[in-house]
Protein backbone atom coordinates (compact mmCIF):
# COMPACT_ATOMS: atom_id res chain seq x y z
CA UNK A 1 0.00 0.00 0.00
CA UNK A 2 1.08 3.46 -0.78
CA UNK A 3 0.20 6.96 1.03
CA UNK A 4 0.29 10.46 -0.87
CA UNK A 5 -0.04 13.78 1.28
CA UNK A 6 -1.18 16.97 -0.34
CA UNK A 7 -0.94 19.98 1.57
CA UNK A 8 -4.51 22.04 1.61
CA UNK A 9 -4.59 25.44 3.20
CA UNK A 10 -2.97 26.09 6.72
CA UNK A 11 -3.90 22.98 8.64
CA UNK A 12 -6.26 21.05 6.03
CA UNK A 13 -4.05 17.22 4.52
CA UNK A 14 -5.10 14.90 2.22
CA UNK A 15 -4.00 11.46 2.84
CA UNK A 16 -5.11 9.24 0.21
CA UNK A 17 -4.10 5.47 1.17
CA UNK A 18 -4.31 3.41 -2.51
CA UNK A 19 -4.83 -0.70 -1.95
CA UNK A 20 -5.85 -3.03 0.78
CA UNK A 21 -5.84 -1.45 4.56
CA UNK A 22 -5.60 -4.59 6.38
CA UNK A 23 -3.46 -5.66 9.43
CA UNK A 24 0.01 -5.44 6.74
CA UNK A 25 -0.85 -2.02 6.31
CA UNK A 26 -2.52 -1.02 9.05
CA UNK A 27 0.16 0.33 10.85
CA UNK A 28 1.76 2.28 8.35
CA UNK A 29 -1.49 4.20 8.10
CA UNK A 30 -1.34 5.11 11.94
CA UNK A 31 2.10 6.30 11.19
CA UNK A 32 1.30 9.01 8.65
CA UNK A 33 -1.36 10.24 9.93
CA UNK A 34 0.45 10.49 13.78
CA UNK A 35 3.59 12.58 11.71
CA UNK A 36 1.18 14.67 9.44
CA UNK A 37 -0.66 15.57 12.84
CA UNK A 38 2.62 16.29 14.72
CA UNK A 39 3.49 18.19 11.50
CA UNK A 40 0.63 20.81 12.67
CA UNK A 41 -2.18 19.66 10.15
CA UNK A 42 -4.68 18.65 12.42
CA UNK A 43 -7.70 18.01 10.03
CA UNK A 44 -7.32 15.19 8.14
CA UNK A 45 -9.39 14.26 5.01
CA UNK A 46 -8.75 10.55 4.01
CA UNK A 47 -9.55 9.72 0.61
CA UNK A 48 -10.70 6.26 0.26
CA UNK A 49 -11.36 6.52 -3.38
CA UNK A 50 -7.95 4.19 -4.23
CA UNK A 51 -8.75 1.74 -1.36
CA UNK A 52 -10.44 -1.25 -2.36
CA UNK A 53 -10.47 -3.27 0.43
CA UNK A 54 -10.98 -2.74 4.59
CA UNK A 55 -10.64 -4.83 7.56
CA UNK A 56 -10.95 -4.20 11.30
CA UNK A 57 -7.19 -3.64 11.47
CA UNK A 58 -7.98 -0.61 8.87
CA UNK A 59 -10.51 0.37 10.28
CA UNK A 60 -8.84 0.47 13.64
CA UNK A 61 -5.76 2.54 12.28
CA UNK A 62 -9.34 5.25 10.83
CA UNK A 63 -10.49 5.30 14.43
CA UNK A 64 -6.48 5.53 15.88
CA UNK A 65 -5.75 8.85 13.53
CA UNK A 66 -9.56 10.71 14.09
CA UNK A 67 -8.75 10.06 18.25
CA UNK A 68 -5.29 11.57 17.12
CA UNK A 69 -6.59 14.62 14.89
CA UNK A 70 -9.12 15.15 17.81
CA UNK A 71 -6.97 14.83 20.50
CA UNK A 72 -4.31 17.63 18.50
CA UNK A 73 -7.77 19.96 18.17
CA UNK A 74 -8.63 18.69 15.02
CA UNK A 75 -10.37 16.27 13.48
CA UNK A 76 -10.45 13.17 10.48
CA UNK A 77 -12.81 12.75 7.68
CA UNK A 78 -13.29 9.58 5.12
CA UNK A 79 -13.95 10.55 1.59
CA UNK A 80 -15.02 8.48 -1.55
CA UNK A 81 -15.04 5.02 0.33
CA UNK A 82 -15.81 2.22 -2.28
CA UNK A 83 -18.24 -0.62 -2.16
CA UNK A 84 -16.22 -2.95 -0.15
CA UNK A 85 -15.11 -0.31 2.63
CA UNK A 86 -19.02 0.72 3.01
CA UNK A 87 -20.66 -2.47 3.61
CA UNK A 88 -17.53 -2.78 6.43
CA UNK A 89 -19.05 0.76 7.51
CA UNK A 90 -22.35 -0.15 7.47
CA UNK A 91 -21.88 -3.68 9.39
CA UNK A 92 -19.63 -2.14 12.13
CA UNK A 93 -21.92 0.71 12.54
CA UNK A 94 -19.19 2.73 12.07
CA UNK A 95 -20.97 5.13 9.62
CA UNK A 96 -21.98 7.44 12.09
CA UNK A 97 -18.20 8.08 13.99
CA UNK A 98 -16.73 8.07 10.32
CA UNK A 99 -19.28 9.96 8.01
CA UNK A 100 -18.60 9.73 4.33
CA UNK A 101 -17.87 12.61 2.18
CA UNK A 102 -18.00 12.52 -1.40
CA UNK A 103 -15.13 14.11 -2.34
CA UNK A 104 -11.72 14.84 0.27
CA UNK A 105 -11.42 18.24 -1.08
CA UNK A 106 -14.71 19.38 -0.12
CA UNK A 107 -14.56 17.28 3.43
CA UNK A 108 -13.51 20.47 5.57
CA UNK A 109 -14.94 23.12 3.35
CA UNK A 110 -17.54 23.61 4.58
CA UNK A 111 -16.38 24.42 8.53
CA UNK B 1 -24.59 -22.10 -11.19
CA UNK B 2 -21.26 -22.36 -10.77
CA UNK B 3 -19.24 -26.07 -10.57
CA UNK B 4 -17.53 -26.95 -7.54
CA UNK B 5 -14.19 -26.37 -7.23
CA UNK B 6 -11.41 -26.95 -4.27
CA UNK B 7 -8.26 -24.76 -3.25
CA UNK B 8 -5.76 -25.41 -0.83
CA UNK B 9 -2.67 -23.69 0.28
CA UNK B 10 0.03 -24.13 3.46
CA UNK B 11 0.66 -20.70 4.42
CA UNK B 12 3.93 -19.65 6.32
CA UNK B 13 3.79 -16.71 7.89
CA UNK B 14 6.00 -14.32 7.74
CA UNK B 15 6.66 -13.80 4.92
CA UNK B 16 3.05 -14.78 3.94
CA UNK B 17 0.19 -12.68 5.23
CA UNK B 18 -3.29 -12.04 4.62
CA UNK B 19 -2.13 -10.80 1.09
CA UNK B 20 -1.61 -14.61 0.08
CA UNK B 21 -5.36 -15.18 1.35
CA UNK B 22 -6.17 -12.54 -1.03
CA UNK B 23 -4.47 -14.08 -4.03
CA UNK B 24 -5.72 -17.52 -3.79
CA UNK B 25 -9.21 -15.77 -3.48
CA UNK B 26 -8.25 -14.46 -6.89
CA UNK B 27 -7.97 -17.80 -8.18
CA UNK B 28 -11.52 -19.11 -6.68
CA UNK B 29 -13.42 -16.11 -8.27
CA UNK B 30 -11.56 -16.88 -11.70
CA UNK B 31 -12.41 -20.68 -11.23
CA UNK B 32 -16.08 -20.29 -10.26
CA UNK B 33 -17.24 -17.02 -12.36
CA UNK B 34 -20.85 -17.52 -11.75
CA UNK B 35 -19.92 -16.70 -7.80
CA UNK B 36 -22.01 -13.06 -7.57
CA UNK B 37 -20.14 -10.14 -6.80
CA UNK B 38 -21.99 -9.50 -3.51
CA UNK B 39 -21.12 -12.77 -2.40
CA UNK B 40 -17.33 -12.70 -2.95
CA UNK B 41 -17.02 -9.12 -1.70
CA UNK B 42 -18.51 -10.63 1.87
CA UNK B 43 -17.02 -14.22 2.00
CA UNK B 44 -13.41 -12.43 1.12
CA UNK B 45 -14.00 -9.60 3.97
CA UNK B 46 -14.93 -12.46 6.16
CA UNK B 47 -12.04 -14.70 5.63
CA UNK B 48 -9.30 -11.62 5.61
CA UNK B 49 -10.67 -10.91 9.30
CA UNK B 50 -10.41 -14.63 9.83
CA UNK B 51 -7.12 -15.39 8.60
CA UNK B 52 -5.80 -12.19 10.63
CA UNK B 53 -7.71 -13.28 13.36
CA UNK B 54 -5.34 -16.38 13.56
CA UNK B 55 -1.98 -14.79 12.33
CA UNK B 56 -2.26 -12.63 15.23
CA UNK B 57 -3.04 -14.88 18.31
CA UNK B 58 -1.51 -18.11 16.99
CA UNK B 59 1.74 -16.44 16.98
CA UNK B 60 3.93 -17.16 20.35
CA UNK B 61 7.23 -15.44 17.79
CA UNK B 62 8.29 -17.52 16.05
CA UNK B 63 5.56 -17.39 13.39
CA UNK B 64 2.63 -19.35 11.60
CA UNK B 65 2.07 -22.30 9.80
CA UNK B 66 -1.38 -22.87 8.82
CA UNK B 67 -3.65 -24.80 6.13
CA UNK B 68 -6.25 -22.77 4.19
CA UNK B 69 -9.22 -24.70 2.07
CA UNK B 70 -11.78 -22.98 -0.24
CA UNK B 71 -14.36 -24.71 -1.81
CA UNK B 72 -16.87 -23.53 -3.73
CA UNK B 73 -20.37 -25.33 -4.34
CA UNK B 74 -23.68 -24.93 -6.15
CA UNK B 75 -25.24 -22.84 -3.67
CA UNK B 76 -22.43 -22.14 -1.29
CA UNK B 77 -18.51 -20.96 -0.33
CA UNK B 78 -16.53 -22.27 2.79
CA UNK B 79 -13.44 -21.79 3.89
CA UNK B 80 -11.50 -24.26 6.75
CA UNK B 81 -8.55 -23.02 8.05
CA UNK B 82 -6.21 -24.80 10.23
CA UNK B 83 -2.80 -23.66 12.62
CA UNK B 84 -1.02 -25.59 15.14
CA UNK B 85 -1.03 -22.77 17.30
CA UNK B 86 -1.72 -22.53 20.88
CA UNK B 87 -5.69 -23.55 21.68
CA UNK B 88 -7.87 -20.34 20.65
CA UNK B 89 -9.29 -18.87 23.60
CA UNK B 90 -12.03 -17.55 21.43
CA UNK B 91 -15.61 -16.79 22.41
CA UNK B 92 -18.15 -17.41 19.49
CA UNK B 93 -21.50 -16.41 21.16
CA UNK B 94 -23.11 -13.73 19.41
CA UNK B 95 -20.53 -10.63 19.81
CA UNK B 96 -21.91 -7.00 19.60
CA UNK B 97 -19.60 -4.55 18.20
CA UNK B 98 -17.40 -2.85 20.59
CA UNK B 99 -17.40 1.17 21.78
CA UNK B 100 -17.34 3.77 18.24
CA UNK B 101 -13.72 4.76 19.99
CA UNK B 102 -12.06 1.25 20.33
CA UNK B 103 -9.67 0.44 18.17
CA UNK B 104 -10.11 -3.16 17.86
CA UNK B 105 -12.85 -5.76 18.77
CA UNK B 106 -14.96 -5.75 15.74
CA UNK B 107 -13.17 -8.92 13.74
CA UNK B 108 -15.28 -11.79 15.20
CA UNK B 109 -18.36 -9.89 15.25
CA UNK B 110 -17.85 -8.35 11.52
CA UNK B 111 -17.17 -12.23 10.26
CA UNK B 112 -21.01 -13.29 11.93
CA UNK B 113 -22.95 -10.45 10.15
CA UNK B 114 -21.04 -11.72 6.89
CA UNK B 115 -20.94 -15.82 6.60
CA UNK B 116 -24.28 -18.06 8.13
CA UNK B 117 -21.82 -20.44 10.01
CA UNK B 118 -18.52 -19.54 12.15
CA UNK B 119 -17.39 -22.35 13.97
CA UNK B 120 -13.82 -23.40 15.89
CA UNK B 121 -12.73 -26.60 17.07
CA UNK B 122 -9.88 -27.70 18.30
CA UNK B 123 -8.82 -31.48 16.91
CA UNK B 124 -5.64 -32.81 18.15
CA UNK B 125 -3.26 -30.21 18.07
CA UNK B 126 -5.10 -28.18 15.73
CA UNK B 127 -7.22 -25.09 15.83
CA UNK B 128 -9.73 -25.60 12.62
CA UNK B 129 -11.91 -22.32 11.87
CA UNK B 130 -14.80 -23.24 9.29
CA UNK B 131 -17.32 -20.69 7.74
CA UNK B 132 -19.88 -20.96 5.41
CA UNK B 133 -21.88 -18.48 3.14
CA UNK B 134 -25.11 -19.28 1.61
CA UNK B 135 -24.96 -17.44 -1.89
CA UNK B 136 -27.85 -14.69 -2.36
CA UNK B 137 -30.60 -15.87 -5.10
Amino acid sequence: MEFTVIDRGADVAIIQPSGRLNMVSAGRLREVIAEVVAGGRTRIAVDLAGVDFIDSSGLGALISGLKTARQAGGDLRIAAPTDQVKLVLQLTNMERVLTAFDSAETAFSND
Amino acid sequence: MTDSTQHTIRMYTPPDSVDTVHDLLEDVWTDAPSIPAGDRLRFETALIELASNVIRHADGGSGVTCTLMIETFPDRIEATLSDSGEPGNVQLAEREMPDDLSESGRGIPLIQALVDELSYDRDGSLNRWHIMRKFED
